[in-house]
């Protein structure tokens, strides 16, 4: 079984997190987001016009503010709603090489057909 | 957000368009072009890559039911091995994970030498945890799904990955139901399997054509505006006009009649539309 990891916006987290209402396979989930506020072992980042969501840092992870990073994590109660726990994470650069349009297309896409990105539970 | 072409005119899916998608219709004789004959390039996830199917051993791998020559993905690098003869990555695009072996060229490990080279070298270093785009073929070792490639090559822009993401749905969409804007090509993924029970009088209105292989509808389409007798068209003359093998327009056949949206006249390779 490998590792998959589909790309989701904030609004999609809640289809990704483990409850025993919901016992969807895949917890761990994609994000992409400038990072806009550090806070020791928390973060926030924002996703283009999708809202804002709370990371839970790795000890060994190094955001930078402002930065475009792309996260690997699970889905987590945080208070307040849904949070990540950061396993991974990449540093894309700067937001402003990105079109982050095209990135609400793709997770459009990935949803819609999932058949090629990753096994539904269903 | 929702104005893909597909999305809308293939109404989302509901009810799965019944009729045929293109890998029921391959016969063992069908994919028999395992002779690197098949020089396409295409663009995948490593999802589709683990799924691929190998109708019959030493055949092409087969995705969406089209056979795949060469194949390559964009996804990060988890772990670089670094042998004598090859380089083996771990590469992880999010919808799977897959090793990639790459050869090493005794010519061009030798021009490394030279400060040139190495300073190209160092530019196109591919990193443990960055992005690389993999161009490969798709091998299979015991039992192990690997990538045999030629090229492996950094990812430094982020819209290059969304792109080729965008790239694969588009061409999976392609395969599964056939060109944009082609005849019926707006099958509404309802309609189709009740269509297929009785709604013939929904096809001479040209919208209730089932999921189809983009061959087949080319078929299809000859058969609509070609100038024939009421006999239809004789297989090899649509081969001709297609410019298309007889083997695959027999597929087509097939496909069409199993569907039945056409049928055979004077002979079974002799085949017309079915409407009123």
């Amino acid at each position: 079984m490998s590792l998959q990891t589909p790309r989701v916006l904030p609004a999609h987290l809640h289809a990704f997190h483990a409850t025993p209402a919901n016992p969807h396979t895949p917890t761990t989930v994609r994000l992409l987001g400038t990072v806009t506020a550090l806070r020791g072992d928390t973060a926030t980042i924002t996703c283009g016009t999708n809202g804002d969501v709370t990371l839970l840092l790795k000890p060994d992870s190094h955001l930078q503010m402002g930065r475009l990073v792309e996260v690997v994590g699970k889905v987590v109660d945080v208070e307040g709603g849904l949070g990540v726990r950061v396993l991974a994470s990449f540093d894309w650069g700067s937001p402003a090489d990105c079109d982050y349009k095209i990135y609400e297309h793709v997770v459009n896409a990935t949803h819609r057909f999932k058949g090629v990105f990753y096994e539904a539970v269903e | 957000m929702d104005n893909y072409g597909y999305g809308s005119s293939y109404g989302g899916g509901g009810g799965g368009g019944g009729g045929f998608m293109a890998g029921e219709t391959n016969s063992p004789a069908g994919g028999k072009s395992a002779d690197g004959n098949n020089t396409t390039l295409r663009p995948i996830t490593i999802k589709q890559a683990l799924d691929a199917t190998l109708p019959y051993p030493e055949a092409d791998y087969q995705i969406d039911g089209a056979g795949v020559g060469s194949i390559c993905f964009v996804g990060q690098v988890r772990n670089v091995s670094t042998q004598s003869t090859n380089i083996t990555y771990r590469i992880d695009d999010g919808t799977g994970e897959i090793e990639v072996k790459q050869w090493v060229d005794s010519a061009t490990a030798d021009s490394m030498d030279t400060d040139d080279a190495k300073a190209a070298a160092g530019k196109n270093q591919v990193v443990n945890n960055g992005y690389a785009k993999v161009f490969g073929k798709l091998k299979t070792f015991g039992n192990k799904r690997f990538v045999g490639s030629h090229c492996v090559r950094p990812v430094t822009n982020i819209n290059e990955l969304h792109y080729h993401m965008l790239e694969v749905v588009a061409v999976h969409l392609f395969f599964t139901r056939g060109p944009v804007g082609g005849t019926g090509g707006t099958a509404g993924g309802a309609g189709g399997a009740d269509a297929t029970m009785g709604g013939v009088d929904d096809y001479s209105a040209s919208k209730g054509l089932p999921a189809m292989s983009p061959v087949a509808r080319r078929v299809y389409n000859l058969l609509k505006t070609e100038p024939q007798s009421n006999e239809g068209l004789h297989a090899q003359l649509i081969a001709a006009k297609l410019s298309l093998p007889m083997p695959d327009v027999a597929r087509a056949g097939d496909e069409l009649l199993t569907a039945g949206v056409i049928f055979s006249t004077v002979d079974e390779q002799t085949w017309a539309i079915l409407e009123y």
